[in-house]
């Protein structure tokens, strides 16, 4: 029941905004923003006794006052008037709610404390399902629903990543980045302080209930709970992969135990561990986050730790070997097979075996495609790692390759594309190629080794 | 509070469970020592026994290496005569005499967490535990994976399993840390575990323990 209300909240058919308003200043018109310009597709139902319209729509004065059925309420209201709207939605029997007010326990007054419990008890009496309270809302990018007071939420490209955050700033930040990098993704949500949606509630329904979630991040601070979250993981009907970013690395642990064993735990060796556990793979920066991410969502399964390296200027190429040996990755050799067709393709003027110097074929896209090709199809290698800086003379490079690729298929191995120019060239180029034929783009060559290396983690701990 | 087993008792209750340890007997006098020497055969080792100290190192309690009969006897009464002066006669309980450990020294731990609750601890052991922090953790029960994934993940791992290290048995690793796992499980009063160091040579071998036990 919890869970079908769960689904509905994140797919609603119609939306009441409590606290909708016309001033700038107000969450109230963030959050009409968020909906309208973001263009959700429902019905929309602005609620603000003092208002006629809110953004040329009609306003309530109660949500008791609408007429049709509500599948999600957007609360944007002071702290203390929460209680009573709350249990109006409860009375209407709205469906689910995004708690966005903050004031609650997490403030150092006991009211916030008390409110809180009020709060509780109301969610509990109606069995609604509440995002927050202290959240931003949640994004749901698949159906172009922007339940946030951040309208540019709405900008991030459609894909496969979830994140499921402990902290509405974490989401901004990911969030930006994602549509800097190019990275799709499905939803992002904050939890707030979660009075009945916690990491195992939310973590359920993206890997159960939602198609488009091809994989999920999580952002943890700290929880009460933390074998529940795990247990949730190993119960889940699909299995798909999980990255975790855990924040509060070097807190020492509650060392409530003084034995000998326990001076040594700090709380987070022990989430380390339980990660490794149950298959999830730790990112440690928020750009490992979405290279992981986006190398997972695009390329297929990286089935060894066996790299080839075809890098169009021989330094990057290098400092490529170099990163890949560090992630525990290593140079692959050729077959004799694959040796020959390559070095059919290339002029004996740079070095051909592993890691290839591709320089003599700067002017011919062609030939770096066949050589991809071949490259792919050797038994010996597992993933490509293809890099190609920007020069004046090759400007034309990555929209005739763009131009092949269209027509051929899609490498079987994952393709990992270092491209880099100055901003302003290649932009719309680099945007075509990334994400196709399953070849991910990733800016310098040492990130572009540590995702393949994460990229390996998910198949080895899928085995 | 539970019960603390320590020492010999300690080592008694492991061996009782089907665990490998160190052999090890208490001697009260010094004819007793060097009878339990020979008889388990040089070198030895020889321990203070006492509830009263924890850290044996620490206080120069602990004598390895001893490989005759003038060893036995010299090595006990200078041990005897320390603790006379550092934690007074009637707190010591005795001297152990063991069998001399062979191997990498490594440690396994149990403890309960306040949110994870029982967790298992696999590391290099001996005196540098802290300083190193080669360690990792796994919530309990683990399963064959988990043994593997801990011992992959320590920099002693390295060592260990080397081709110079023809002895180190990594079979015998895993097994050990899922027999600790699947007795924490099956005797719920074991709070916390500290096996330390455990002597990897052939199999793994317990040298010394401390096991709280609890409702």
């Amino acid at each position: 029941m919890f869970q079908a209300k769960l689904k509905r909240l994140f797919t609603p058919r119609s939306i009441a905004v409590i606290g909708a308003s016309e001033t700038f200043e107000k969450l109230g018109y963030h959050v009409m923003k968020s909906l309208i310009k973001g263009n959700y597709r429902g019905s929309i139902y602005p609620v603000n006794p003092n208002l006629k319209t809110v953004w040329g729509i009609k306003s309530y004065s109660s949500v008791l006052d609408i007429d049709g059925p509500i599948d999600l309420a957007i609360i944007v209201v002071p702290a203390r008037t929460v209680p009573e709207l709350l249990d109006q939605c409860g009375k209407k029997g709205v469906n689910g709610a995004v708690l966005i007010t903050a004031g609650y326990r997490e403030i150092e007054q006991d009211e916030g404390r008390i409110l809180e419990e009020e709060i509780r008890r109301i969610s509990k009496r109606y069995e609604i399902p509440i995002i927050g309270p202290n959240t931003f809302g949640f994004v749901n990018l698949t159906d172009k629903i922007n339940a946030s007071f951040t309208f540019e939420f709405s900008l991030i490209k459609e894909g496969g990543l979830t994140l499921v955050s402990q902290s509405g700033g974490f989401c901004h930040l990911i969030g930006f980045l994602a549509i800097e990098e190019r990275m799709g993704m499905a939803k992002l949500m904050s939890l707030g302080n979660r009075v009945n949606v916690d990491f195992p509630e939310a973590i359920r329904y993206f890997l159960e209930e939602d198609e488009a979630t091809k994989v999920v991040a999580l952002y943890i601070e700290g929880i009460d709970e933390p074998r529940r979250l795990f247990e949730t993981i190993e119960k889940a009907r699909k299995k798909k992969p999980i990255i975790a970013y855990k924040a509060g690395r070097n807190e020492k642990g509650d060392a409530e135990s003084r034995f000998h064993t326990g001076s040594l735990a700090g709380n987070y060796r022990i989430w380390k561990g339980a990660f490794r556990q149950w298959g999830i793979v730790e990112v440690m920066d928020s750009l490992e986050l979405i290279d992981t991410a986006k190398v997972i969502d695009t390329c297929p399964p990286m089935m060894g730790n066996r790299i080839a390296v075809l890098s169009g200027q021989a330094g990057p190429g290098i400092i490529a070997a170099d990163a890949l040996e560090k992630e525990g990755l290593k140079l692959s050799v050729f077959s004799g097979n694959t040796q020959k067709k390559i070095d059919e393709l290339l002029p004996p003027l740079a070095i051909r075996t592993n890691p290839v110097d591709m320089g003599p074929a700067w002017y011919s896209p062609q030939t770096i495609l066949n050589i991809l090709k071949v490259v792919s199809e050797d038994e010996g290698t597992d993933g490509i790692l293809f890099i190609n800086m920007f020069a004046s003379a090759n400007l034309k490079l990555l929209s005739e390759m763009d131009r092949i690729l269209k027509e051929i298929e899609p490498f079987k191995k994952p393709v990992i594309a270092c491209l880099c120019a100055p901003a302003g060239i290649w932009d719309e180029e680099i945007k075509d190629i990334d994400g196709k034929n399953g070849i991910a783009v990733i800016r310098t060559p040492e990130r572009a080794a540590k995702a393949m290396a994460n990229l390996y983690k998910v198949y080895r701990m899928s085995e | 509070m539970g019960d603390l087993l320590l020492g010999i008792e300690a080592l008694q209750f492991l061996k009782e469970e089907g665990f490998s340890v160190l052999e090890s007997r208490i001697a009260k006098e010094e004819e007793e020592a060097v009878r339990i020497a020979k008889e388990i055969g040089f070198p030895i080792t020889l321990k203070i026994s006492s509830k009263r100290v924890l850290h044996k190192t620490e206080i120069g309690g602990v004598r390895t290496g001893i490989i005759d009969e003038g060893g036995v006897r010299k090595n006990f009464n200078d041990l005897l005569e320390q603790l006379f002066i550092s934690i007074g006669k009637e707190c010591v309980e005795g001297i152990i005499v063991q069998e001399s450990g062979k191997g990498f020294e490594l440690t396994v731990g149990i403890y309960e967490d306040s949110q994870f609750g029982k967790v298992i601890m696999f590391g290099q052991g001996g005196i540098y535990v802290e300083a190193l922090a080669d360690v990792t953790f796994r919530l309990l029960p683990i399963k064959r994976k988990d043994a593997k994934s801990m011992i992959e993940e320590l920099s002693i791992s390295k060592a260990l399993f080397s081709p110079r290290q023809n002895y180190a048995n990594l079979k015998s690793v895993e097994d050990f840390l899922i027999k600790v796992s699947d007795l924490t499980m099956r005797r719920p009063e074991i709070k916390e575990l500290d096996l330390n160091p455990v002597f990897l040579a052939e199999n793994m071998k317990i040298c010394d323990a401390r096991i709280k036990l609890g409702k």
